[in-house]
């Protein structure tokens, strides 16, 4: 065999100073590699009989199947919006509470929903509305609520969006209180939900809390927040004032990080998402909004 | 070997460009697995700018391909093109030029990439004073091989050096066309295409990259380097000039696949698929070539772990050859693109093919260069093991990552809403990121115990009894 192959060398050696010389057996084509690659040539030359393909002067040989990418896209995107049409058609005419009362519409807003929540709301809102603390970004799938957890009010803060205003109070923040009073609030609010440390404090910050401070005005009598409170009887402004006492925080319960929201002060803002409303850079039609609106709503709060 | 005859070779510039390979192997793959790392724990790059993802990406792809991969090539294609033509290289001018030339392009990207200072084209980042020094270092590095070649005292030039000039001709008028630009400041330039165009160009560009640098020219390594070190005659001569006309012909054409489902007109689209279904064969002609050379010398695989490196490097090669076809059709490109499974295929190639067959060229060339033998042939055995699991571990990562990540970006439910948002797609992926970071650093481990291996070599040539092979 070997004998038989080296007649069969080129006769031409390189590089034979030193080692093996190079030389070249000229064996033939293996027979499977030609065939194969003809056969790649044959089913390249009916690709481009069926396929558009070759450049023209100002055309293009369009090829027998009428295939194009953006037909491709758009028989898809046909299929899809056939597919989708009844289902929003109604979405578009119902109540959001008639939705939430029509089974397979409610399935069906909560999975278009999922998406648009996936896209646009889980960056701050965490992936099934989870939140994240350090950025006080609330928590969707629970029922503790800063503006409401209701249809109507849900729809209304995706729509137009929210902001929530915690102001300074230590003095150097702009606020007008020392930083031994800041210590005392603290203590006082860290003692709603049974965690203060310091009770001779926290009787100082009680005082401060519902005087001089007025923190009692937005978060209630007894701390409470805007939805659950009252204050003096009455229902508290709806600024969206956290609840103090329910060991849920917004942007943590750590003492430091609870002192740091009385000191500097916090600025939530929710963005607006409807098309037309002042924040233009969003822009979901009411259908999306709506889909949204129940998808939160069955994260787990819905009211 | 006669060595009046040694001494008429220039080896102080393949020398040269050995070390810097070797070096820029190392710092490449370190790069790499710090990239790695950042995508499975993205806290890691401390939000210092300079070692964000975005800056590193291109150091990375231009360490490898340009730093280690094109130092290896300067260094054979030098070696090669001088042993197969008996004829010293053409210029030693010439050739200082090139490796001082090359070396300034590279420590110039090294400074301003992670500054950010680059046109944003993939693998083409260099600011256009770079590009003018890389085209004054390409011109010298053509004029001085085919001036070696034009003084060759063998009749015949030998096929390697077909597939090296190939690679330095088609790599000009890559690097030239698609760096034309219009300067406006001497770090800021406005390309002459714009739009699809541009992209056509910068893939055009893209492809052939791969095509003539990181395949023909490494095809070229591979018809000197495996023969020589299976000690067996090449298979078949013809088949290697029909592989060599057919691989450059078609290649040049595939470019479009890289840009299936954009607004690269259709037409454009299916040429590139076809031509690149047309490229699987003569790619793979390559491949036969270089393993039936060993046919009559399989045994030597069990004691030869060089011979290892270079089986291992072609079977990669004939995989990912047999990859990228079948991911240009555009169904299945429909699933494979912008997911990992892109990113898996490039390093089957880029770790398994091209780093593979060069470790096996420098194993065999450095200690000849130096007139030693090796130092350890246990240790190339352990290197050949840690870069060939290293590269499997990274691939089989990254298929399994990308094949997931078509199909959830594509899932939808009952109601035709999408199932997964990115934002799970890339939580789905962290496992694999991870896993695929090992394999990079179980890459870059064999690439150290290389270091060690061939500076060992270098400083004093064996100092161990002949190795018996693991």
């Amino acid at each position: 065999m070997a004998d038989k192959k080296e007649v069969e060398t080129t006769g031409h050696q390189w590089d034979d100073d030193e080692g093996f010389p190079l030389k070249e057996y000229n064996n033939p084509l293996p027979k499977w590699w030609l065939y194969t690659f003809w056969a790649t040539i044959i089913w390249s030359f009916g690709y481009w009989v069926l396929y558009p393909t070759w450049p023209l002067v100002d055309s293009f040989t369009k090829g027998t199947l009428g295939w194009s990418m953006h037909g491709e896209y758009n028989k898809e995107m046909d299929a899809a919006r056939a597919h989708q049409k009844p289902f929003n058609d109604k979405l578009e005419k119902l109540s959001l509470k008639e939705i939430s009362q029509d089974n397979q519409l409610l399935q069906y807003a909560i999975s278009g929903g999922k998406a648009l929540f996936g896209d646009n709301c889980a960056p701050c809102h965490g992936s099934g509305g989870v939140g994240v603390k350090a950025g006080g970004f609330p928590t969707l799938a629970d029922d503790d609520w800063l503006f409401g957890g209701d249809l109507e009010t849900i729809h209304e803060t995706i729509s137009n969006g929210r902001v929530g205003q915690m102001p300074a109070h230590l003095k150097s923040a702009g606020g007008n209180f020392t930083d031994a009073q800041v210590n005392d609030l603290t203590a006082y609010v860290l003692s709603l939900s049974g965690k203060s440390q310091d009770a001779t404090a926290a009787v100082r910050g009680d005082a401060l809390f519902h005087g001089e401070a007025a923190c009692n005005a937005c978060h209630g009598d007894k701390g409470k927040g805007s939805l659950k409170d009252t204050v003096n009887g009455q229902p508290p402004p709806p600024v969206g004032a956290p609840n103090l006492s329910d060991a849920i925080w917004l942007y943590g319960g750590d003492p430091k990080v609870v002192r740091e929201s009385i000191a500097t002060g916090r600025t939530g803002l929710m963005p607006a998402w409807a098309k037309g409303s002042k924040d233009t850079g969003r822009q979901l039609d009411p259908l999306a909004i709506k889909q949204l609106t129940i998808y939160v709503h069955s994260l787990g709060g819905g009211q | 070997m006669d060595p009046n005859l040694a001494r008429t070779y220039d080896y102080e510039v393949i020398k040269k460009f050995s070390i810097a390979a070797v070096i820029y192997a190392v710092v490449g793959f370190l790069v790499g697995v710090i990239l790695a790392l950042e995508l499975t724990f993205p806290g890691l790059n401390a939000d210092i700018p300079y070692i964000t993802f975005g800056r590193l990406r291109p150091l990375h792809t231009s360490a490898v391909i340009f730093a280690f991969g094109g130092s290896v090539l300067f260094a054979t294609s030098y070696y090669v093109v001088q042993r197969t033509c008996k004829a010293r290289l053409f210029s030693d001018f010439l050739s200082n030029l090139t490796f001082w030339g090359w070396n300034l392009v590279v420590v110039l990207v090294v400074i301003t990439y992670p500054l950010g200072i680059t046109q944003g084209k993939e693998y083409a980042e260099p600011i256009w004073p770079i590009d003018l020094l890389i085209t004054v270092v390409w011109v010298a590095y053509f004029i001085n091989f085919v001036g070696t070649l034009a003084k060759r005292k063998e009749p015949h030039i030998y096929v390697a050096n077909w597939f090296y000039l190939a690679f330095i001709i088609t790599v000009a008028m890559l690097h030239i066309v698609n760096n034309l630009a219009v300067p406006v400041s001497l770090t800021d330039s406005y390309p002459v295409f714009a739009g699809v165009q541009d992209a056509m160009i910068q893939w055009w560009y893209g492809h052939n990259a791969v095509g003539f640098f990181l395949t023909a020219a490494f095809l070229g390594l591979m018809y000197y380097f495996v023969p020589k070190q299976a000690e067996r005659p090449v298979y078949s001569y013809r088949l290697s000039i029909v592989h060599f006309w057919a691989l450059s012909f078609m290649y040049i054409w595939a470019g479009p696949h890289h840009l299936h489902y954009t607004a690269l007109p259709d037409w454009a689209s299916t040429l590139g698929a076809t031509f690149s279904i047309m490229l699987l064969l003569p790619s793979w002609g390559g491949m036969i070539n270089g393993i039936m050379t060993l046919s009559g010398a399989w045994h030597k695989l069990r004691t030869d772990p060089i011979l290892r490196f270079f089986i291992v490097s072609l079977s990669f090669y004939g995989m990912s050859t047999f990859e990228g076809p079948m991911m240009s059709i555009k169904s299945v490109n429909a699933l494979s693109h912008y997911t990992d499974w892109t990113i898996g295929h490039v390093h089957s190639g880029a770790l398994g093919w091209v780093a593979m067959v060069s470790f096996g060229a420098l194993y065999h060339m450095m200690p000849k260069l130096w007139g030693v033998t090796l130092y350890s042939t246990r240790l190339v055995n352990l290197h050949f093991w840690l870069a060939t699991i290293g590269v499997v571990i990274y691939i089989v990562a990254m298929w399994i990552s990308g094949v997931m990540q078509g199909l959830m970006w594509r899932a939808y439910d009952t109601f035709g809403n999408l199932n997964y948002s990115f934002a799970e797609t890339v939580a789905a992926m962290h496992p694999y990121y991870l896993i695929r970071s090992i394999g990079g650093i179980v890459f870059l481990v064999g690439a150290l115990v290389m270091v060690y291996n061939l500076v060992m070599t270098v400083r004093g040539g064996a100092k161990q009894t002949p190795a018996t092979a693991a």
